[in-house]
């Protein structure tokens, strides 16, 4: 990591984004739902969810991709263009977020979507659409996104800070990150990924306060929406709503009562369940599904008229009765989480002060009365079920850009699964455990299996399961250049941080030479940086003048950064420069100097690497020498605080887990 | 201390007196010290878990999105150390085991408990085999009445090992208690590292009920989803 060799200079400076700047105050709050999706903002102390030119707050998160390349987002996506391009027109991308193509959601066989033949090892699951194009749910998202930004720019009149988007909570790590890319690629800075029911719990609690009524106490939040189920139980006191314990599925929703209704009208029809592969007509049923669900929340029966293959149309009746019938088997997936949540937080469903309702699903008769039947009692439905999330993730954006509306917020949530590592045997050794309040941090120490054994390979999974097999898998990485030792005499200390957003940071470090090796995890079934990139890179072509502004004033923030760095470590250790290395080292600076005063931010980039790729051997020898000095006899503490400084310095806890590692030493 | 922000002194408070600027955390504190406590086993959880709270509205990482990076950096390290500490403080298990270990004391079950001896050399003390022999017999009366499908059986035996768990931890709280800071520490922290042990046991047995539990009620969900078809 040569490049964090530079920041000896400044140990203590982060790389996170500098305070918000004057005039940029606007932060928004996103629900990226499976079906809908809505934006809100703080206006004068109160979150407001933002309207287009009809009222309408409800964006649906359908993204229709047209051979010209053009993208058309929301409702005349669902309406008038999936019916006509069922493939090239992509509803429910968040069922896919974060998934790989032999995952159970990429394997359905009734769905208007045709998948790209998945490459050998590429982990990630893609869509075939109009024009020969591949996209991935990441992409689709973020144009979901990217319409959502632009409504709030239309409407606050300025450019945004950045917004707070919602995940359910039961999202793993890998679809957090693919959920965080996707604010980046629609040129938002993520402030937060917040839960969905813990968005809901704030807004609920703030509401309540606002009308002078009392929101204290223990609430469960009941979250089904289009496809993701969660529940929170959640301690709501004084304005700190604490998340005891969350559980839920993250591929269960209304979409999974469509399916078992459309499969219902299939056999009506007297047609194959799987539809034979014709993309429209699974497309029409599905649609058909849906508004037969939806007539009957009011109606106790329906009658829907859909076109066979061959044109002819035929018109099935569903009663209330039978639509029950056929979704009350998914509904029942919810009985496990609600009681697994409960236990984990240690309480009784008796205990409860309230349940909340939240997501579109809610709506329905049958869901009211199931939560009923879990809860022993009537849920709270005093509120939009739809707009809840969106309006508590405003607040936070609020809160998290110093607004002064809410002041002493804060919310304490939870990691919804376990973090842990393989051991040998494919056994699962759990560093962190679920329902554990955020951030957190946890420290292990693990040693050699072998005799010369030089590295130790780290499979870092998420999961209740005993088994790495059974487990997610997250991500892997080397730690190598251990010298041959005996087993068992290397000592490596593992470092699991948690962030407030959920996300994970792994760090590992061999005692006996303070090799070092840290990663942000990059889900298995994730992009890799450089699709990120390029998608970022294909997104500027279309993306509006502030943002590439922000991009190039934050470019030339950190060009700076690195020159002075560099500078400076060339001052500091002369004597470790060979003669070109200096030439290298001097041409590189000079042209990221013409690139940091050119507009080209990729440009300045390219640059700023091309800088750390020169600087590669003297950072290398410079680190060695930080090394060699110790083994002479510094003492251990010395040589500590040099590897630590060389270290990325963001990397928060790791000082304070290890310190705090010798107090632990009973586990 | 000197404040990081404004050079002046800071004294002992998270946040400096003169700015207000969040004060790194003492990386060495222990848990108890991090939450305020008395570092003994008997905690008011009610305002701990008060101060937990205020803490956290203090110096959670919300509260410093926007401020110096190293402001941001000293509420992330704080938190960390706070949801750590709360953690265990707030289990008795775990506090009490805590507890032994800040005394050099390691409790694990398989390996019994061992304690700093003389010399640097780490003292053992083995599972007591009555407390495995007990162990053993219980398991496998569970493994049998859960064989045989008999739920009232399965009860019976957590109601029994629930009530051995609540006496343990009973002489825990007691040993605690009596063992003081006196020279005799060690001697009168032995039994309490005896009762971990079998604390330990029972709550994994415990665990496995619970996972019976878990199972059984699905069962009972199953069977009335079928009558209620039929």
């Amino acid at each position: 990591m040569p490049e964090a060799l530079f920041q000896i200079s400044e140990p203590g400076e982060s790389r996170v984004k500098a305070p918000c700047p004057p005039g940029m105050t606007r932060a928004i709050g996103i629900d990226l739902g499976t079906t809908n999706s809505l934006v809100a903002s703080v206006k004068d102390g109160r979150p407001v969810a933002l309207v287009d030119d009809d009222g309408e707050a409800i964006v649906p998160s359908v993204v229709h991709y047209a051979a010209d390349g053009a993208t058309i987002v929301g409702r005349i996506a669902r309406d008038q263009l999936a019916p006509r391009f069922p493939r090239d027109t992509i509803a429910s991308a968040k069922r896919f977020v974060g998934r790989g193509p032999s995952d159970a959601e990429a394997q359905r066989k009734l769905t208007p979507y045709q998948f790209a033949p998945a490459a050998p090892g590429d982990p990630v699951v893609r869509f075939q659409v109009a024009g020969g194009r591949t996209v991935t749910p990441v992409e689709v998202s973020a144009e979901i996104l990217r319409a959502l930004k632009e409504r709030a720019e239309a409407q606050l009149g300025e450019p945004l800070f950045g917004a707070v988007i919602t995940v359910p909570a039961y999202f793993d790590d890998g679809q957090r990150q693919a959920t965080r890319d996707a604010g980046r690629i629609a040129g938002l800075e993520v402030l937060r990924l917040l839960n969905e029911p813990t968005a809901a719990a704030l807004a609920y609690g703030l509401d309540k306060a606002a009308q002078g009524k009392d929101a204290q106490g223990l609430f469960a939040v009941f979250d089904l929406g289009g496809g993701t189920f969660d529940i929170s139980i959640l301690a709501l006191e004084k304005g700190v709503f604490e998340v005891k314990a969350t559980g839920g599925d993250s591929a269960l929703g209304g979409d999974d009562f469509d399916r078992a209704i459309a499969g219902h009208f299939l056999q009506e029809l007297g047609l194959p369940e799987d539809a034979s592969g014709d993309r429209a007509l699974a497309r029409r049923v599905l649609d058909a599904a849906r508004a037969a669900k939806e007539a009957l929340t009011e109606n106790a029966a329906t009658s829907i008229t859909i076109a066979r293959p061959d044109g002819r149309e035929t018109t099935v009746s569903l009663t209330r009765t039978a639509m029950e019938a056929l979704v009350r088997p998914v509904l029942a997936r919810c009985t496990g989480p609600v009681r697994r949540a409960l236990r984990d937080a240690g309480l009784s469903a008796a205990e409860l002060d309230g349940v909340i309702l939240v997501g579109g699903a809610t709506r329905m008769p049958l869901v009211r009365q199931f939560v009923h039947e879990q809860f022993g009692r009537e849920p709270l439905s005093d509120i939009d079920p739809d707009q809840v999330v969106a309006l508590g993730a405003a607040v936070q954006a609020d809160v998290l850009t110093g607004g002064t509306g809410h002041g002493d917020v804060v919310l304490l949530d939870v990691v919804p699964l376990s973090l842990g590592l393989e051991m040998m045997g494919g056994v699962v050794e759990r560093l962190i455990h679920r329902n554990s309040t955020i951030p957190c941090g946890a420290t292990q120490t693990f040693t050699t299996y072998a005799d010369n054994q030089t590295g130790f390979d780290l499979h870092v999974v998420q999961g209740e399961r005993e088994l790495v097999d059974d487990c997610r898998s997250l991500a892997r990485f080397k730690l190598g250049g251990v010298p041959p030792m005996p087993a068992g005499m290397a000592r490596l200390d593992v470092t699991f941080v948690v962030d407030a957003d959920g996300i994970l940071r792994v760090s590992a470090r061999e005692e006996t030479t303070g090799l070092e090796s840290s990663v942000s995890v990059k889900p298995t079934y994730g992009l890799t940086d450089e699709e990120v990139e390029r998608m970022l890179l294909d997104s500027y072509a279309h993306a509006e003048d502030d943002v590439q502004l922000r991009q190039l004033a934050e470019q030339r923030v950190e060009a700076e950064r690195i020159l002075q760095a560099a500078r400076a470590a060339m001052a500091a250790s002369p004597e470790l420069l060979a003669d070109d290395d200096r030439t290298r080292i001097d041409a590189a600076i000079e042209k990221l100097q013409v690139a940091k005063a050119g507009q080209d931010h990729g440009a300045i980039r390219v640059a700023i690497e091309g800088l750390d790729v020169a600087s590669k051997d003297f950072a290398g020898r410079r680190m060695n020498r930080a090394l060699e000095e110790g083994l002479r006899g510094r003492t251990v503490g010395a040589v500590e605080a040099e590897v630590e400084k060389s270290e990325a310095a963001g990397d928060l806890a790791s000082r304070l887990e290890r310190a705090g590692h010798a107090g632990h030493s009973h586990r | 201390m000197s404040c990081w922000s404004c050079q002046r002194e800071t004294g002992a408070a998270e946040k400096c007196a003169s700015c207000g600027a969040l004060q790194p955390p003492e990386l060495t504190a222990d848990h108890f010290r991090v939450l305020g406590l008395p570092r003994r086993f008997d905690v008011d959880l009610k305002a701990a878990e008060a101060r937990f709270r205020e803490l956290s509205r203090e110096i959670h990482p919300d509260r410093f999105a926007t401020a110096d990076p190293r402001a941001r950096k000293f509420s992330m390290q704080r938190t960390v150390q706070l949801n750590e500490a709360w953690k265990i403080l707030k289990d008795p298990i775990r506090r009490a085991e805590y507890l032994l270990s800040l005394d050099g004391w390691e409790v694990g079950a398989e390996s019994g408990a061992s304690r700093p001896g003389a010399g640097g050399a780490r003292e053992r003390l083995p599972v007591p085999p009555v407390l495995l022999g007990e162990v053993l017999e219980l398991r496998e009366e569970l493994a049998d009445a859960r064989a045989a499908g008999d739920d009232a059986r399965v009860q019976k035996l957590a109601r029994d090992v629930r009530s051995r768990a609540d006496q343990a931890m009973a002489k825990v709280a007691a040993g605690f208690a009596t063992a003081g800071s006196s020279a005799e520490r060690a001697a009168a922290l032995e039994p309490v590292a005896h009762e971990l042990i079998g604390i330990r046991y029972w709550k994994r047995f415990l665990d496995e009920v619970a996972v019976h539990d878990e199972a059984e009620e699905a069962r009972r969900d199953d069977a009335s989803k079928g009558s209620a078809r039929a």
